[in-house]
């Protein structure tokens, strides 16, 4: 019989028809395009400037060759050996990391006791009103840090700063500077605002737990107090580390708070004295300080990464969750609910409050009739000196407000669309390294706090370089900034919306014969317009409130609501300021409530990612 | 319509991995009706989306209606969305956003079918699937079946030549399945379209289809009218992989090639068959076997183990030895477990494989009487 010859008439296939293959599939495949095209835009945005500081720490800067004998521009450690082993080392780096330090570890114990407390309370007791505080319990995480200082200050200012008096000092309580300024109203502060992200993510966590977990160690015989330490706590304690750990590493880039608390008693964390540093122009220190705190921030989320993957050994899988079992409390019912009361005056009401009185009196800590006018909002004509008109008819806040919705809402409408596009890349990158080296890249913001993330992008954009002309004192530098500051979440929330929605219902469209524009005007943003829609107002709130990469990165020209406010304080309109921060509050309040109703996912869940 | 072929199509994920489709040659003819069958991770999935398009093959060449869609040899690869085909996939992927009238319109507005034609073509689709009621609503208020037809409605406005569908009635209760089957039938009959379809589950694939076509292990192992890949499976693969209850296999030797101990059933059996040819398995389907309660000649002595009612049929387990075989019958037994009953297993409904498994052909031998 004789040999038949393969049936394969066709050459087989080399290296060069294979590829010739793959760029006919590809071609029709813009994943890969779009990955690479904002690969290379986010590693300019993100990993640019972080590579722009580290150097800038190790290179001569302008204005400090003469004193260096150096040029500008060529290597010297001086900078290094400044911060970390000279004279001024103890005032540069030593007292503000400790304070830094001292303040996160505080803040960290005291909103992990309270939260944990709160979360029992409410997720698992019969505690009074605990659906009601669920939600009024959260309400201080929504509001910025600064709301709570500047309230603070209202009451508790005394004479060591100058301007209008506290009230406690208005009415001839002197109050001390261990009181009024620095470690103990900070850690106070951060606590309160911290506090519900831990009952969040505890409670979540408290929900999630299968009853019957709890409920076949009762059968065998475990009292609460075992089944609490042995059942409950070990299985929450991953959520419990996570909530630690993201506390501390923003209680390290936390700005505002110090800069508000601290400074008049020359009390400096790492972040306040970056600022001082660049603000002095010591630009070679300031670079050092923001790679320490990026270091710092960092070994932090590497360590909170690090133990999610343990924690992921014991995951709970999803059990029952409408099978609640809560712990009656009996006489004490009423009693215990004392508790998440205190922290919603403290919290919520106290605050806003006092900021609120504040702006509608005319000498602080006075509360006689005659005291009180509606002047420092609608009037005109005031008798100060700079600030003749409320501030709802003053031209400058409008601009600021015009300015602030303009910057930080098109910035936001940006890395929303980003973040949905870093999805659809990541999820459909023919080449899954590219895309996974994209997804790490988008991330990366987040370890870094943000005072660090101002400066380096200040040391980046504040020349031109290339064709890329100087943007400080464009709004252009604040809304890049603000969408790489963005893009951990913006993108995180492209991918998890992308993978849920899955390939084929765009395959689908594929197949029905419509191209790549299509698909994406008719089936993939229609599909996730609700994700899409928080994915650009959770970036805009906390652009509203966001204090540190403004108070870098603005100049007058670019005024925005939050350094309105900081620089009508620093001429002491404190009305006029509260004023400002209030509308402030209010409009992040509003926003997060806009959330909840787009997504109806429940705030808990957006603000946890 | 057009017709499909894959010569030597090869899907591979990565490079030291075994490819999900190894060398398939494959043709469905103009108008053909076609069940690609096979347990779960056979590669049939993949190959239905290649002839999508959704996914790309690492080697060899699809061409539908004579022209190469997807050619690794010549660099060639035509995009999905200009293959013209139809595809209803396993969880239908319906557009939630869009009403049932609007994911059923979308294909013809993309090709610019002028209002009027559009409007008619779709109640057309929607009347003939039943669907017309529910134009409005959106698919999260539509059940299973109702979700189905839509996804099919989909597909079929535009009039596809060729129709891929992905375990279409998988997801389906019986009674649905019963009629979205003949649903699928009589709407072959209609449009004429070449329609290939994917299943794990032969009573889909032997209700429905003209040619099975059945895989596993990436490879094609044989492709035949529903008949004849029930009654001359071509390896041990098919004969195992199709009918319910399964083939009974009764090896003539053990494990390490040697003859089976003298009182094994393989012996007896490989006894009575032609000496040489090296045959390694008898297989024989359990309908096949024939129960004589006085012992006849040439029967062999079985026990009856249990009897299993199956609703309609019966499936009585019987042991000689330690081997067990299964019958199964439409009347009603009348043994009882534990009876000492005769078995005689005729000549032509043993099917013989050898040792790589293969399909022997001896005349007089594999022909089931089902055929």
């Amino acid at each position: 019989m004789a040999m038949v010859p393969s049936a394969n008439l066709l050459a087989p296939p080399n290296v060069w028809r294979r590829m010739r293959h793959r760029l006919a599939v590809v071609r029709h495949e813009p994943a890969l395009l779009i990955v690479a095209i904002l690969t290379l835009f986010f590693l300019y945005l993100i990993v640019g400037p972080v590579l722009s500081i580290l150097g800038d720490a190790f290179v001569v800067q302008s204005g400090d060759s003469a004193r260096l004998h150096q040029d500008e521009g060529s290597l010297t450690a001086y900078y290094l050996a400044r911060v970390f082993a000279s004279k001024m080392s103890s005032i540069l780096i030593w007292t503000p990391l400790v304070h830094t330090l001292s303040i996160a570890v505080a803040t960290v114990t005291l909103a992990l006791t309270l939260g944990v407390t709160l979360a029992w309370l409410i997720n698992r007791t019969d505690v009074f009103g605990r659906r009601w505080f669920a939600t009024a319990l959260v309400v201080p995480f929504m509001l910025p840090t600064w709301t709570f200082a500047l309230a603070w200050t209202t009451i508790f200012k005394n004479g060591t700063v100058g301007g209008q008096p506290g009230w406690l000092q208005a009415m001839g309580f002197a109050t001390p500077d261990w009181l009024a300024y620095g470690y103990l109203p900070t850690v106070f502060i951060l606590t309160l605002h911290y506090t519900p992200l831990v009952f969040l993510i505890v409670g979540n966590a408290l929900r999630r737990l299968d009853v019957q977990m709890e409920e076949c160690a009762r059968i065998l015989g475990a009292g609460t107090r075992t089944i609490t330490f042995s059942i409950v706590l070990p299985l929450v304690r991953p959520a419990l580390l996570s909530a630690a750990l993201l506390i501390f590493a923003d209680c390290i880039g936390e700005f505002a708070v110090p800069y508000l608390l601290g400074l008049p008693i020359n009390y400096d964390t790492l972040s306040t004295g970056l600022y001082r540093a660049l603000s002095s122009r010591q630009n070679g220190v300031a670079a050092v300080l923001a790679v320490a705190i990026m270091t710092m921030g960092v070994i932090t989320l590497l360590i909170d990464i690090r133990m999610m993957r343990e924690a992921r050994r014991f995951v709970t899988v999803g059990g029952r969750g409408a099978m609640e079992r809560r712990q009656p409390l009996g006489s004490m019912r009423h009693l215990a609910a004392s508790l998440p009361v205190l922290c919603v005056l403290i919290g919520v009401v106290l605050p806003l409050l006092t900021l609120f009185l504040s702006t509608v009196m005319i000498l602080p800590g006075r509360f006689t009739p005659d005291n009180f006018t509606l002047a420092y909002w609608i009037g005109s004509d005031l008798h100060t000196i700079a600030m003749r008109n409320g501030i709802l008819v003053a031209p400058d806040f409008w601009i600021a407000a015009w300015n602030t919705v303009r910057i930080v809402g098109i910035a936001s409408v940006i890395s929303g669309c980003l973040g949905l596009l870093v999805g659809y890349g990541v999820l459909r990158s023919p080449v899954s390294l590219l895309g996974n080296i994209l997804r790490q890249i988008t991330f990366l913001p987040y370890l870094v706090p943000g005072i660090a993330f101002a400066a380096a992008f200040l040391s980046l954009f504040a020349v031109a370089r290339g064709p890329i002309p100087a943007l400080y004192g464009t709004p252009f530098i604040l809304m890049l900034a603000l969408i790489a500051e963005n893009m951990p979440f913006a993108s995180r929330a492209g991918i998890a919306a992308m993978t849920q929605l899955g390939r084929e219902p765009e395959d689908a469209a594929r197949v029905a014969g419509a191209g790549f524009l299509t698909r994406m005007r008719r089936i993939i943003i229609p599909i996730q317009a609700a994700p899409l829609a928080t994915a650009i107002l959770l970036p805009f709130i906390s652009g509203i409130k966001g204090v540190s990469l403004f108070v870098i990165l603005a100049v007058p020209a670019t005024d925005v609501l939050t350094t309105y406010s900081l620089r009508l304080l620093d001429y002491n309109y404190d009305q006029a300021a509260n004023a400002v921060v209030l509308m402030i509050a209010l409009v992040a309040w509003l926003g997060t409530v806009l959330i909840q109703r787009i997504s109806g996912a429940g705030l808990s869940r957006g603000l946890e990612s | 319509m057009p017709e499909i072929s894959l010569h030597n199509l090869v899907k591979a994920y990565g490079k030291s991995a075994k490819p999900a489709v190894d060398g398939v040659n494959l043709t469905v003819a103009d108008g053909e009706f076609m069940c690609l069958l096979g347990p779960s991770g056979c590669g049939k999935t993949t190959i239905l989306r290649m002839i999508a398009g959704i996914e790309h093959a690492s080697g060899g060449t699809i061409a539908i209606d004579g022209r190469p869609v997807d050619c690794v040899e010549r660099g060639q690869f035509v995009p999905p969305e200009k293959r013209h085909v139809g595809l209803v996939f396993q969880n239908y992927a319906l557009w939630p956003h869009m009403t049932v009238a609007r994911n059923v319109d979308f294909g013809l507005r993309l090709q610019h079918v002028d209002a009027s034609e559009r409007e008619a073509r779709c109640r057309d689709v929607m009347t003939k699937l039943r669907i017309i009621d529910y134009a409005d609503r959106y698919p999260s208020q539509l059940s299973g079946g109702q979700q189905q037809r839509v996804a099919l409605a989909r597909m079929l406005a535009v009039n596809p030549g060729v129709l891929l569908l992905d375990e279409p009635l998988s997801n389906l209760d019986a009674a649905l399945r019963l009629e979205m089957r003949a649903e699928l039938r009589r709407l072959h009959e209609t449009f004429g379209t070449t329609i290939v379809f994917v299943s794990h589950d032969q009573w889909e694939a032997m209700t429905l289809a003209d040619t099975i076509a059945v895989m596993e292990g990436g490879h094609l192992q044989q492709v035949g009218t529903p008949d004849e890949i029930y009654a001359r499976p071509a390896n041990r693969f098919v004969a195992e992989f199709i009918g319910n209850p399964r083939i009974n296999m009764i090896p003539s030797r053990d494990r390490k090639g040697q003859e089976t101990d003298t009182a094994s059933l393989g012996l007896k059996l490989t006894e009575r068959l032609p000496r040489d040819v090296p045959i390694d398995v008898c297989g024989i389907r359990p309908e096949d076997i024939r129960l004589c309660e006085t012992p006849a000649d040439g029967a062999l002595p079985f026990t009856v183990e249990s009897i299993m009612p199956t609703g309609g049929s019966w499936v009585i387990e019987l042991a000689h030895g330690e081997d067990r075989l299964f019958h199964s019958t439409q009347s009603r037994p009348r043994v009882r477990p534990k009876d000492q009953i005769g078995c005689l297993l005729p000549d032509e409904a043993l099917h013989l494989f050898d040792g790589s498994g293969r399909r022997m052909s001896i005349p007089g031998y594999g022909m089931s009487a089902a055929a």
